[in-house]
């Protein structure tokens, strides 16, 4: 049993998982509906007289309408979706993108929890350090000053160290 | 009615304000007879907290006896009541608007504090209890105000109004609007708890274990509600909005959200606390994170400042509700700053390769989560604070950054229950996690042997494998040893709880990415097909009341049962609203949808047909979830901190 779970053994159970996640993830998905595709791209803009929703959630009017235009496009075949997304962009202004440019002050939303992880990560090895020089087991001067001082004050317990 | 219309406003008014009132001599009592150590003042603290109890039950009461009655004397009764409202959701309108919602939040957290006064009666000259007891008589106080206030309940309608809208149509259209509010409260609300602990063990100074005893169970009591609540809340949106999705990145569903995240890391953080005596400081910032999250995601959804689909009213309570959240952080922080002596760790963790360190990273990760969720939540406010221009923060962006976060964590799912305290050898390692492992494989050869693709949703399945496969070890050891016994404790409930957690991810996982969708135009007597069903639509169903008009057409699935997706138009508001039908199954869900106007004549219906994988699975995980929970609180048997791991676990009789 122990040599079934050695290193070859998990070096084996990585290359299968390897081997199928390449499978899977390189296969034809194939082709998507008209339908899914009008989803995918109505995931990605807002209502522009909802509170924050999706077209793709929303049932009011005007999501209705950004909904028959996507449906338009995706329909015609001549757009890819983030052209299609972009030409809602237009149309409406940048506001109604759901997902914020990654320019400008936008980008803030991006890059503040790289960083934030970032600095987390680094606060936790700079902690574990800590503690293991904490834990190294080596007798500072302080802990060498007390035995002495214990043994000196008590000549009698000599034999027994 | 009956000679008593108009007497809800006056006795409710008079409920608050004596609550208030009783709450006010109730701070002032747990503060002076602790100060003081005197035991007959702090003897009267029970009976403040009974009347300030009494009251807010009176002012409920009140409350749904005006809505019972429908007296349009008073300003919410005319925002949210209706005469056409059926009785179940008239009683349910009490909160289904922010003034409502406010009481109600005041009615549990008086009961929770009658409920910890009555639970530490013989313990009141206690210190720490009574500190306790002042912050929550505090708390109380603030929404006793506010229902005095800015959001008060009570307050005179215009004269003349015989009639209202009714609550929101989406409030009277389910029947998990009786238990989503409530339960979502009790965890809201159930934070208080160990926050005030906390605060009376930073004043006392007995900042040791001792405080985190006494609240484990009320900790776990809120988180468990607040677990169960959004769940309900998702599954209230799958059966209710018709966008066949559980969870949008509204701001309303953020603000559950951030505090379960804090809640989550702090319920496993406790754990090194009490077993290590560290993180002690981490341990309280959490707590007051977690409650002060709270209050931040009532201002952010309930003053305006951000629009929601769930908001379902806006008022001008923001300003106290950011004063408190600013009182809170500030004397809570002062206090963490004043015992920052007292508040030194004295040990530490010998290895990242430990379950202590695991818990840390786990740690570190939900709280780039919260912090994830509440700076996509608030951005849109810096940007129009920064730039005065408007911005959307929505799905997208949640679901990319939440994809990496949610595999980190079901990674560390994995690892976590095989760990032990201290240091884990590697060879420890590949013993204790070699089968989990081949689970994953499993479930990875599975998934892509019934044609699952995507690198996420693999991932997800992969690691979902594994980690089920940890805690199923678990189980199974503790069981081995103990029986059925062995499920109970907070390990082995947490493992039920880690499973319940996995179940939810692969479901996510599964429906987010396989969802397909298709419009189909039915006539009736002709069958149309997609992704291998059938569908037909066999006739129209149209029920008529007082509020409302709902038509539905009758869909057969695969030459079987009639699926009825409708619209309803409620009257008083004009309003349309779709309700979805669902043939649900372990393996997929079927979700139609009907796309308005329904023109019966026509004898034709366009719907919305959405296939979505596993959707069954994410309300097992909840209930699993709530069941492991549940388990977590009752005391397992556990070796003593100070016997060896391999010492055995105590008999029945000896325990």
């Amino acid at each position: 049993m122990k040599r079934l779970k050695s290193w070859p053994v998990w070096m084996l159970m990585g290359l299968i998982v390897v081997a199928l996640l390449t499978v899977g993830t390189t296969r034809d998905n194939g082709p998507l509906t008209q339908s899914d595709r009008i989803d995918s791209i109505t995931k990605h803009i807002a209502c522009p007289t909802c509170d924050g929703e999706s077209v793709y959630v929303s049932r009011a009017s005007a999501a209705e309408a950004i909904r028959n235009q996507v449906a338009r496009e995706v329909r015609a075949g001549t757009m890819t979706d983030d052209e299609i997304i972009g030409s809602i962009a237009n149309t409406f202004k940048a506001q109604v993108l759901l997902v914020p440019r990654a320019t400008g002050v936008d980008s803030l939303v991006w890059i503040m929890p790289i960083a934030v992880l970032v600095c987390a990560v680094a606060g936790l090895w700079a902690a574990f350090r800590r503690w293991r020089r904490d834990n190294s087991g080596e007798a500072s001067s302080d802990d060498v000053a007390l035995v002495e001082q214990l043994l000196a004050e008590d000549p009698s317990d000599e034999d027994n160290v | 009615m009956l000679g008593v219309e108009g007497l809800a406003g006056p006795l409710g008014r008079a409920a608050l304000l004596v609550g208030l009132i009783a709450a006010f001599f109730g701070l002032i009592a747990a503060v002076m007879g602790t100060r003081n150590e005197d035991e007959k003042v702090l003897r009267l603290v029970p009976r403040f907290a009974t009347l300030s109890c009494v009251s807010a039950i009176a002012a409920f009461a009140a409350m749904e006896w005006a809505m019972i009655t429908r007296d349009f004397s008073l300003a919410y009764i005319q925002k949210v009541g209706s005469k056409s409202t059926p009785a179940l959701y008239n009683f349910t309108a009490v909160w289904s608007a922010l003034e409502g919602s406010i009481l109600l939040w005041l009615l549990v957290l008086t009961c929770l504090t009658s409920g910890i006064v009555f639970k530490y009666r013989d313990r009141i000259t206690d210190p720490m209890v009574g500190w306790a007891l002042a912050t929550m008589f505090f708390v109380g106080i603030f929404f006793f105000i506010l229902t005095l206030g800015p959001a008060n309940p009570f307050a005179a309608g215009a004269p003349g109004v015989l009639d209202g809208p009714g609550p929101n149509p989406l409030l009277q259209n389910h029947i998990l609007v009786v238990f989503h509010p409530p339960i979502l409260y009790l965890g809201y609300v159930g934070m208080t708890v160990p926050f005030a602990f906390a605060i009376g063990a930073l004043i006392t100074g007995r900042v040791g274990e001792g405080w985190l005893v006494e609240t484990r169970r009320w900790a776990l009591f809120s988180w468990g509600f607040l677990t169960l609540g959004i769940i309900l809340g998702s599954w209230w949106s799958y059966e209710v909005l018709g966008w066949s999705g559980v969870w949008a990145w509204d701001p309303v569903e953020n603000a559950s959200f951030i505090p379960w995240l804090t809640g989550t890391a702090y319920i496993h953080s406790v754990l090194v606390q009490e077993r290590r005596g560290m993180l002690r400081v981490w341990n309280l910032s959490l707590l007051v994170s977690t409650f002060s999250l709270t209050i931040l995601g009532t201002f952010l959804t309930r003053s305006g400042v951000l629009n929601s689909v769930h908001a379902f009213s806006e008022s001008n309570i923001g300003p106290y509700l950011l004063s408190f959240f600013a009182i809170i952080v500030v004397v809570s922080v002062g206090l963490i700053g004043w015992r920052g002596e007292k508040l030194h760790s004295p040990g530490t963790i010998d290895s990242p390769l430990s379950r202590e360190g695991a818990f840390l990273a786990n740690n570190v990760i939900f709280s780039v989560f919260a912090f994830v969720v509440l700076l996509g939540t608030v951005f849109p406010l810096i940007i129009e604070a920064l730039q005065n221009r408007q911005l959307v923060v929505g799905e997208p962006f949640f679901d990319k950054l939440a994809v990496p976060v949610g595999l980190t964590l079901l990674f560390l799912m994995c690892i976590a229950p095989v760990l032990p305290w201290r240091k884990a050898s590697g060879e420890l390692l590949s013993t204790r996690l070699f089968w989990p492992a081949w689970g994953g494989i499993a479930a990875l050869a599975f998934s892509v042997g019934v044609g699952a693709t995507g690198l996420a949703p693999l991932l997800t399945f992969t690691l979902g494998g594994f980690a089920g496969g940890a805690a199923l070890r678990q189980l199974v050891l503790a069981t081995r040893r103990q029986g059925l016994r062995g499920l109970v404790g907070r390990a082995n409930g947490g493992m039920v709880v880690h499973i319940g957690v996995i179940l939810i991810a692969v479901a996510l996982a599964a429906s987010n990415s396989y969802t397909h969708s298709q419009e189909l135009l039915l006539k009736q007597g002709v069958v149309a097909t997609f992704d291998g069903h059938t569908f037909e639509l066999t006739g129209f169903k149209t029920e008529s009341d007082d509020r409302s008009t709902v038509v539905a057409a009758l869909i057969r699935i695969d030459g079987g049962k009639s699926y009825a997706p409708a619209i309803t138009k409620f009257k008083s508001m004009g309003t349309n609203i779709g309700t979805p039908s669902v043939k649900s199954s372990f393996v997929k869900d079927i979700y139609l949808t009907v796309e308005p106007p329904i023109k019966v004549s026509s004898n034709s219906v366009k719907i919305k047909v959405f296939i979505k994988p596993m959707v069954m699975w994410l309300w097992i995980g909840g209930g699993l979830m709530g069941i492991g929970t549940l388990l977590s609180a009752f005391p397992g048997r556990r070796r003593k901190p100070t016997d060896a791991t391999s010492a055995p676990v105590p008999s029945e009789a000896s325990a």
